[in-house]
């Protein structure tokens, strides 16, 4: 039967639309009118609001397009903390490139297909519409990663980032392949209905399965998929590492915890538990082992947002409703709280070229105390201290560990949050408390990045204060993501 | 409405004046320190007002504020007074602006921070004592370790990092256990009442009904998740190492509060949450927790002996003061829960009164080797006569408050733990002499050096600086009722 698209349709993605159309007519206006080049970072800044704005106000239909995309609660929250997360992006990426001398149309033009990459695939309820988001969302990364072109580590990492990621999307499209064989549907619930029906897990089912989950597990940097981030986010441009380090995760993770929440992989095989608790436990562990030892900003959040990606996992793995509002509730305080972190690693950076090391951090606590205030909020809030919006995650996931009888899970969990306290400390430590023998490293100001640092932080502070809201808002979207 | 918001002012007030403080430029150092102290005094006010509507008669939490905080898991901004948190709230807002005043001259360096760390401590150690919803208590007891870490490692003396980090790694070691703790408690009154719910009296029913059994029952594991993070904190021995660094290295007003109140948190919350929630887990607990007590009096006793360092004498000595709280505690009778209580405060005071003495000497000599004073008792007499009294009512003399804390404690215990007390006895006799030979050493001798004898005296900021601690001392020494009143309904409550 063929599949004939009706007006609404349309209007559920809209804010895809809007992001797809801009991104193409950013490129063709920036060739054709100079002056226009000068504004197109606040041009893009409101295409984004825009398409928020399209988000929220429009219905959210269910299932659209034949049912391979389901447009309800849950897109609207992912693509809400995705939006955000742009938002600073694209509101740090000016000054940046402007300091690089990069200052190319084309940045905000990938950034925003890879945008709606993420979003096609945080609601995609079909494999089809899942990997084509997938592959829209690393394609215009690889070409980010490796954006500064005179730069050899940007080039390294770009390059390494498109190997890996090939390799990974590979997995993922041959996994989903053998699942489509397996259970005879391309349908997300429909296939999580055929495995659920079966008797335990066959050969190709579990090849399947394998492909998917350590395909993903690639784009999560999970232990023991983790190898390629450090490298990557080192030698990414800054803005596009805080793109990277938050907006992939945001939707692949929600299309893996669709994909075991939808088989019940915990009641299909035990060895799911072993699995899955080796990828949680292992991306904690050295997550937050290796962090303490990083001399570059950058590495360093890249080990922990491993670590973090293995917090979330533990979501992942308990999975049903507390599972589900743990995992979005913790995507969300990640995205915002990394995004901040990254706003003040793009302030205090000269040269890209350059290592950005945590000591050149030193004294700017009393320098520069907003953006450092910034920082200090953000590290720790990662590290799960109270009463901001990473300890709201952290309590919401070991709740869910604790609910759903995964006492163990929770307590490995809290350990690491301790370990990872230590590595987050030092920064505070060289920010503030170095003895000041030597002169601050002098940064150029930057209003932009200091108001986009300043604003995350407040909001990392003020959510953590009253987390009913954006609580309410994952409950429901979470009753959308169960099966 | 002023009166039945009294104890969110109190908690509250000060995390809103630091935000403020936080607006004004750094540079007006004066206008600041002055803002400061107007706060931190006003809000000592506002708690003795608290004191005045108190009623002593009453066993049970007053002037309760309750208002919903996260709904979904029936989290409650929920706080309330009885007569044994009441003593320790007092203790923490007159300790604020001694310490305030204490700092006026010793912290020159980025004033403004310092008052702000200052003003968000005192929220996060008020509210602590304050709360009764076990989530938000743990909010302000975790959130207490950021403006800690800051006054130890921006403030603090030559090894301050390391102490600082110490502090902040042994702190959280401690209670991120409790927090999964307080989840798996709540998640069994979720399991049976189908409601979430983290409300201290709804947890006096639920933490009973956690299945209980030998050492590796859910109950008895809960139990050891919170006595670790509270152990830590008080700190018993083993887990004493941090404190003596932390100590040594803090700035004087970080020592001030951190002998005189984050300590008494340890204590407290081992009476307010593993005494009141899980008793019978307590019963089988309270052979361990004595002797461990008793270790501490003794271990703490005799290495304070041997210190070197005056600020490292008095850490360890802390640790021997603590023992004697914790083996009142852990005998349960009303008296000995009574006079741990009260030496809660009182070990607040004196040593908190200690500690601001030794800083005032610090600052004049720049040094806390006992080795490099002697015979100052001639050069610096006022001082040396607040020392010896400050000292003397640390080690129990009779007429000052150290006596009645002691006292209470060992008579309390006698019929309960007859071992434990001779040993604590033990302890009073060579606490006295570990104190009383420091003194002899630094204040009297002859004068061996002679940089010393041009040390000036106490001013006058300094002696009213120390004045209101030693208006208590003798306060509750001479006329302890006062004090002792209003506690015993809460504690017999508490206890039966």
């Amino acid at each position: 039967m063929l599949f004939v698209p009706s007006s609404s349709d349309f209007l559920a993605i809209l804010p895809e639309i809007i992001l797809t159309v801009s991104a193409a007519a950013l490129l063709l206006f920036s060739i054709s009118a100079r002056p226009f080049k000068r504004y197109v970072g606040e041009i893009t800044l409101f295409i984004i609001v825009v398409a928020g704005w399209a988000r929220l106000t429009f219905p959210l239909p269910g299932k659209v397009w034949g049912g391979t995309i389901q447009i309800d609660a849950v897109s609207s929250f992912v693509d809400l903390y995705i939006l955000a997360a742009v938002f600073v992006c694209v509101w740090s990426a000016g000054p940046f490139l402007r300091r690089a001398e990069y200052e190319h149309t084309e940045f905000y033009s990938l950034l925003l297909l890879a945008t709606v990459g993420a979003m096609v695939m945080a609601s995609a309820v079909d494999a089809l519409p899942l990997f084509l988001g997938l592959e829209l969302l690393s394609l215009p990364l690889y070409a980010l990663t490796a954006f500064l072109k005179r730069t050899s580590i940007s080039l390294e990492a770009g390059l390494k980032y498109f190997v890996v990621g090939a390799f990974a999307s590979a997995f993922v499209v041959y996994g989903l392949a053998l699942l489509y064989g397996a259970t005879g549907t391309t349908n997300l619930v429909a296939m999580g209905h055929a495995v659920r029906a079966m008797d335990g897990l066959n050969p190709l089912l579990a090849l399947g399965l394998a492909g998917v989950v350590g395909g993903f597990a690639f784009k999560l940097a999970l232990f023991p998929f983790h190898s390629w981030a450090p490298d990557v986010w080192q030698g990414s441009p800054t803005p596009v590492t805080a793109f990277l380090s938050v907006v992939p995760k945001g939707a692949v993770l929600i299309a893996l915890f669709r994909l075991v929440d939808g088989m019940d992989l915990l009641i299909l095989s035990s060895r799911w538990l072993i699995v899955g608790s080796i990828l949680a436990i292992g991306s904690q562990f050295l997550g937050n082992f290796a962090a303490i030892v990083q001399r570059d900003i950058k590495r360093m959040l890249a080990y922990s947002g491993i670590a973090h990606m293995g917090y979330a996992m533990v979501a992942v793995i308990v999975a049903g409703l507390d599972g589900g509002t743990g995992v979005l509730v913790y995507m969300s305080a990640y995205t915002l709280m990394n995004i901040g972190a990254f706003a003040v690693v793009a302030f205090f950076s000269i040269d890209e070229g350059e290592a950005h090391l945590i000591s050149d951090l030193q004294a700017q606590g009393w320098h520069r105390p907003i953006p450092a205030l910034a920082l200090t909020i953000c590290l720790f809030s990662l590290a799960g201290i109270p009463p901001l919006f990473g300890f709201t995650a952290k309590f919401m996931v070991f709740g869910a560990a604790v609910n759903g009888g995964f006492v163990w899970l929770a307590v490995i969990g809290v350990v690491n949050s301790l370990v990872s306290a230590f590595c987050y400390l030092r920064v505070v430590y060289v920010m503030y408390m170095k003895p000041e023998s030597s002169i601050a490293t002098e940064f150029s100001p930057s209003f932009t990045l200091t108001a986009a640092a300043a604003l995350t932080a407040v909001g990392v502070f003020v959510i953590g204060l009253y987390p009913t809201p954006i609580l309410t808002a994952a409950r429901v979207a979470a009753l959308n993501l169960v099966r | 409405m002023f009166e039945s918001h009294l104890l969110s002012l109190i908690t509250l007030a000060p995390a809103v004046a630091a935000i403020g403080l936080g607006l004004i430029p750094g540079r007006y150092e004066r206008l600041v320190r002055w803002l400061a102290f107007g706060i931190s005094l006003g809000i000592f006010f506002t708690s003795l007002l608290m004191w005045m509507v108190f009623d002593p008669s009453m066993g049970g939490m007053q002037m309760v504020e309750k208002a919903d905080w996260i709904p979904q898991f029936g989290i409650e901004f929920h706080l309330g007074v009885d007569g044994i948190s009441l003593l320790l709230v007092l203790l923490t807002t007159l300790l604020v602006p001694v310490v305030i005043a204490a700092s006026w001259t010793s912290v020159r360096d980025k004033v403004k921070a310092f008052h702000i760390c200052l003003l968000l401590l005192t929220t996060g150690m008020v509210g602590a004592f304050l709360a009764l919803d076990v989530f938000l208590f743990y909010v302000f007891w975790e959130f207490i370790l950021i403006p800690m870490y800051f006054i130890i490692g921006v403030w603090g003396g030559a090894r301050r990092i390391y102490a600082a980090v110490k502090f902040f790694i042994f702190t959280m070691a401690g209670s991120v256990l409790m927090l999964v703790a307080i989840l798996y408690t709540a998640r069994v009154h979720f399991e049976t009442t189908g409601i979430w719910s983290f409300d201290y009296f709804v947890w006096l029913e639920t933490a009973s009904q956690i299945p209980m059994g030998g050492v590796w029952s859910p109950q008895m594991l809960v139990f050891i998740a919170f006595a670790l993070a509270f152990a830590i904190k008080v700190p018993m021995f083993p887990f004493h190492t941090w404190l003596p660094d932390a100590h040594v290295e803090a700035p004087t007003g970080g020592s001030i509060i951190l002998a005189g109140v984050l300590l008494k948190l340890g204590t407290y919350g081992f009476l307010r949450f593993n005494r009141a929630l899980f008793p019978e887990a307590w019963e089988k607990a309270v052979p361990v927790i004595m002797v461990l007590a008793v270790i501490g009096i003794v271990y703490g006793a005799f290495v304070a002996l041997v210190q070197p360092d005056i600020k490292k004498l008095v850490a360890y000595s802390s640790v021997s003061h603590l023992g004697f709280v914790m083996l009142g505690l852990a005998a349960g009778t009303i008296s000995s829960t009574q006079g741990a209580i009260l030496q809660m405060v009182n070990h607040g005071l004196a040593t908190g009164a200690l500690f601001l003495l030794i800083g005032i000497l610090y600052e004049r000599r720049g040094t806390l080797l006992i080795a490099d004073y002697g015979g100052i008792a001639t050069v610096v007499p006022v001082l040396t006569g607040f020392f010896l009294l400050v000292t003397l009512a640390s080690i129990g003399l009779p007429g000052l408050n150290g006596f009645v804390g002691e006292f209470l404690i060992l008579a309390g215990s006698w019929p309960v733990a007859p071992a434990a007390v001779v040993g604590a006895g033990l302890g009073v006799v060579l606490g006295a002499v570990t104190m009383l030979w420091m003194v002899q050493r630094v204040f009297w001798n002859p004068l061996s050096h002679e940089e010393n004898r041009g040390l000036r005296d106490m001013n006058f900021r300094e002696v009213a600086t120390v004045l209101p601690l030693v208006l208590f001392i003798v306060w509750i020494g001479v006329f302890p009722m006062t004090f002792l009143a209003p506690m015993e309904a809460a504690v017999r409550l508490l206890l039966e």
